[in-house]
């Protein structure tokens, strides 16, 4: 496991320095960034040049990589040309939603594993065959229609719930109002729909596998009642891998949703990089972009080495 | 979160991994020689025994069908306005206030079987052409998503070592970022339109594509009839893309059924955004994102029939993709 | 006087697929007494496995089903007892091994755990004196290191152990008959002569029956008393090993024998080979399976099943071609050429 946890870090490191080399030559090497980009597009040449010498843009690429990378060590992501504040002020003020909804979302798409596990013990029933079919239409819908129909359904025809906007919170995560509770609601069911779809499918094409396996076999000639073979020895095999999927929605969650959230003009580092899309704000969409990535790639790293520790086969050979 | 094209691993089967019923093992004693006879009458060519087990499944074959639609619609189109004529009802873009009364469009009617927009235009000829352009983008950044992917990743399977290292860690890279906050960044930078649109996503796919291949390439390289082509004499650059990577496909349709299905919505979402597709252009997802604001004045027909065409489009890719997966997966009993 | 463990009758096990039925066993019966061993011998498709699975009454159902036949164990009829009183029966009064080992243990959780689940479940002892037989288990089967390997998983055992695991797992409560689905198939040739060693030495001590499902003849020859040479679904032959292999009357058993490489045959003699392919079990014809590849068929063995034949002491053979003229046929391959008649 020690191999395993050593490689899994050196791998981060590479794939982190990469990132940020990759953002790095999209806001910097990429023809038409910064300067024209902050001076507008119909400047002048000499005032293009004076805002990029003033920046710095003129310099080598490797220094100014250099500066990029002592800034972003030291936490500092630029200023947001729209706002003029701090990137990561702006990025402290909206995660706290995200990762409310993120967790929300998360919570309702594990309902897809007892779906799934379900269906694939009652395979080629009716139940199992509307399940199949139901995953994939849905899995397919895209999340921004999905999330109008939501806004559309309960929220005008029914007008159940709120459909913009987010509530006040406790500790930056907890709903703290009822309001709060439900305008995360529709914005938690529409990412978490689209998942339980995914997770579900998956969980049941795990399942069957494992059903038909030569230890499920084994453990049947055993004389193991079929209830015990499915929850003892199916299911541990079943359900690690989609564990890792849930948990790597989970970080891809926490950069912020950002159709959802445009959808539901709901506050979050997904709508704060809608914002600065439309307004050219690369600071803030490089910067949101990379926490995000940042916590994706950490995210995962944490999954594999949860993976790790589960299965035996990894946990001791390393 | 289009994150489909990342999830298809694919399950790294072969056309030559497709296996005979008989098992190799249970052979009594020496040797069984077998000539041809009656019971093998079974094993048809390879695509003729995928495309039997494709047609059980039905689902895939209602996305077949309509993919092929979609294929026909965006196609003709295209080829219409190679030569200059629009084979639409009505002009897409043509402003026709007396047609949208206060502003705000006329519900489906005879004349207008999905309506008009606000600004009169008829829905159903927008819709028409936006196929042409889901198609274009959806075709052409899987198509440069290939172009890179397919010869990274045998590269990197075939030499192997340091090669494949430094491949695979700059896919690694690439897996990283969250796919559409990653193909945002790219359209920030690069502007907004139709060209940088396939391009941003082609360029950002090409991951899945490499690594996806580079397994099935891992598994190939080491069979004797690459061993036969060496020993002719043939160049690496040579035996890797003429007589690996043929062998080596069946995953990969499966993902481009997948990445094409993704390129779309993809597309949908950065236009919904509005970072996508231009006016006076047209795709679904710019329509969903110009007719929002006039949900709430009623004028439900304008957002639904967009929204219905991409769900049904991307339906169709997913199934047949699937069902694709199954069909070539050797594994999978019948 | 031989303890009748044993006794299948007739038994017929049938796959309802969409393709088609495939009539996987068709009338095979057999018996089984304690301390002894029979092999059922035949090819891949031949039906050894689905009669051992029919036994337990593991077969997958959907879609396969035991459309005929009767099972007797030790007098009781398995077919007509319930499914929990089945599952009794299963791991405790007949165990069954598999061919892969490394797939037939659950990766995820240890040796002993697996072992200890038989035990508790069928003997109904408390965890530490589970766990210490068990590990006396593994001992017995000749894994070195047992205490400490009983808390190991799969993966840290190697083939030959793995096997000797479930061997020890199959055993743990004592079985009257232990059912080996080639278990040697899957592991090196050296480490082939151990396990079945160690399945002989299982069975002197707990006195069980063996069935011992395999297409090597030689595995079969070095540990059964009886063989049952299976083909098509159907037994073509039985007898005990002696009698059958020296005295082989289907034309099928003829060729198993003669595909065999011998030391002592003159210096550039040819395999002989079976020709043709294994019968498609869904059309299969409604006389003899073996028609069409025989070599010496009439025109009745495709549309007729020939009755049973007794050739010798508890020897019998299914087939149409009359004794003389096939001891005749028989002594003329090159395979039996020289053998003293």
């Amino acid at each position: 496991m020690l191999t395993y946890i050593t490689r899994r870090l050196f791998q981060l490191v590479i794939v982190l320095i990469g990132v940020t080399l990759i953002t790095f030559v999209m806001m910097f090497v990429v023809p038409g960034s910064p300067g024209q980009l902050l001076a507008g597009k119909d400047a002048s040449p000499e005032r293009i040049a004076a805002i990029e010498h003033r920046l710095g843009l003129d310099r080598p690429l490797y220094v100014q990589y250099g500066k990029f990378m002592w800034r972003l060590v030291h936490g500092d992501l630029g200023d947001s040309f729209r706002l003029g504040i701090p990137v990561t002020t702006l990025i402290k003020q909206n995660v706290g939603n995200t990762i409310q909804l993120a967790i929300a979302a998360v919570l309702i798409e594990l309902l897809g594993i007892p779906l799934g596990i379900y269906s694939a013990l009652r395979q080629y029933t009716f139940w199992d065959t509307a399940l199949t079919t139901g995953a994939l239409i849905v899995w397919g819908i895209p999340v921004f229609v999905l999330g109008l129909f939501m806004q559309w359904f309960f929220g005008y025809k029914l007008n159940l719930l709120p459909i913009t906007g987010a509530g006040d919170n406790f500790l930056a995560i907890f709903p703290a109002s009822l309001n709060s509770l439900e305008a995360l609601i529709l914005p938690a069911v529409t990412l978490g729909l689209i998942e339980v779809a995914y997770i579900s499918y998956m969980q049941r094409a795990a399942m069957l596998e494992v059903i038909r396996s030569d230890y499920v076999r084994t453990a049947r000639a055993k004389g193991l009642s079929e209830r015990r073979v499915v929850l003892k020895h199916a299911l541990k095999n079943a359900i690690i891998p989609v564990m890792t999927i849930a948990g790597i929605d989970l970080g891809a969650l926490m950069g912020g949703a950002i159709l959802t959230e445009t959808v539901f003009a709901r506050p979050g580092i997904g709508l704060m990089i809608y914002h600065a899309i439309g307004a050219r704000d690369l600071p803030v969409v490089a910067g949101g972009v990379l926490f995000a990535t940042l916590v994706y790639v950490i995210a995962n790293l944490i999954v594999d080495l949860g993976y790790a520790y589960v299965d035996p086969r990894i946990r001791l050979e390393g | 979160m289009t994150d489909d094209q990342v999830r298809q691993q694919g399950p790294g089967a072969t056309p030559a991994d497709v296996s005979e019923r008989q098992s190799e093992a249970e052979q009594p004693a020496a040797a069984m020689v077998s000539e041809p006879g009656p019971a093998q009458k079974r094993s048809l060519g390879l695509w003729a025994d995928t495309w039997r087990r494709l047609k059980r499944n039905k689902l895939a074959v209602v996305g077949l069908v309509i993919i092929t639609v979609f294929l026909l619609v965006g196609i003709t189109i295209e080829a219409a306005y190679i030569f200059g004529k629009n084979l639409t009802p009505y002009d897409p873009n043509a402003v026709n206030y007396p047609l949208s009364p206060k502003g705000l469009g006329a519900p489906p009617s005879w004349s207008h079987p999905f309506g008009t927009d606000y600004l009169g235009r008829d829905i159903l000829s927008r819709a028409i052409i936006s196929t042409r352009i889901s198609l274009i983008v959806g075709v052409i950044a899987v198509a440069i998503a290939l172009a890179i992917g397919l010869v990274l990743g045998p590269v990197a399977g075939y030499y192997g070592g340091a090669v494949d290292s430094v491949i695979m860690r700059a896919a690694d890279i690439f897996f990283a970022f969250p796919y559409i906050l990653f193909v945002l960044l790219l359209l920030t930078v690069l502007g907004p339109g139709f060209v940088n649109v396939f391009i941003a996503i082609g360029l950002l796919s090409w991951a899945s594509y490499a690594r996806l291949n580079r397994g099935s390439v891992l598994s190939v390289k080491n069979m004797e009839f690459i061993e036969a082509a060496r020993a002719q004499g043939a160049s690496d650059l040579r035996i890797i893309f003429r007589h690996v990577l043929p062998n080596t496909m069946a995953p990969v349709y499966v993902a481009i059924a997948m990445g094409v299905g993704g390129a779309i919505v993809t597309e949908a979402a950065l236009s919904f955004l509005g970072i996508g597709i231009q006016s006076p252009d047209a795709s679904w997802g710019k329509m969903i994102s110009d007719y929002l604001p006039y949900l709430p004045a009623g004028s439900w027909w304008m957002l639904f029939f967009p929204c219905l065409l991409l769900v049904i489009t991307v339906f169709g890719f997913i199934s047949f993709g699937n069902g694709l997966r199954d069909a070539t997966d050797p594994k999978l009993k019948e | 006087m031989a303890e009748r463990l044993l006794e299948v009758s007739d038994l017929s096990t049938h796959f309802f697929t969409y393709a088609g039925v495939v009539k996987a066993v068709n009338g095979v019966s057999f018996s089984l007494d304690r301390d002894k061993t029979i092999g059922i011998v035949g090819e891949s498709g031949s039906g050894k496995t689905v009669t051992a699975l029919s036994v337990m009454r593991l077969v997958p159902d959907p879609p396969g089903k035991v459309v005929a036949g009767s099972i007797h164990l030790k007098g009781r009829d398995l077919l007509a007892i319930s499914e929990d009183e089945m599952r009794a029966v299963r791991g405790n009064d007949i165990a069954m091994i598999f061919q892969d080992p490394m797939t037939s243990l659950n990766p995820v959780f240890k040796v002993g755990d697996q072992i200890v689940e038989a035990i508790r479940l069928h003997q109904g002892k408390d965890k530490r004196e589970a766990w210490a037989q068990a590990a006396e288990l593994l001992a017995k089967v000749g894994i070195p290191d047992a205490k400490k390997r009983v808390n190991q998983y799969p993966h840290e055992f190697s083939g030959g152990m793995r096997q000797r695991a479930m061997i020890a797992m199959a055993i743990s409560c004592n079985p009257d008959i232990l059912i080996a689905d080639e278990p040697t198939t899957a592991l090196d040739v050296t480490i082939q002569a151990q396990i079945i060693e160690v399945v002989r030495e299982m069975q002197a001590q707990y006195h069980s029956g063996v069935i011992l499902i395999t297409h090597d003849l030689g595995v079969v020859a070095e540990m059964s008393d009886k063989i049952m040479v299976m083909y098509g679904g159907r037994t073509v032959e039985y007898g005990s090993v002696d009698e059958t292999f020296y005295n082989p009357h289907h034309p099928y058993t003829w060729g198993l024998l003669g595909s065999l490489p011998r030391l002592d045959l003159a210096e550039k003699t040819r395999l002989t080979p079976i020709k043709g392919n294994p019968p498609d079990l869904i059309a299969l014809a409604p006389g003899c399976p073996f028609s069409g590849r025989c070599g010496y068929e009439r025109p009745e063995c495709r549309e007729n099943w020939p009755e049973l034949e007794i050739v010798g002491p508890e020897h019998g053979v299914h087939c149409w071609i009359p004794g003389e003229e096939r001891l005749a046929t028989r002594a003329a391959l090159p395979r039996f050429k020289e053998q003293v008649a």
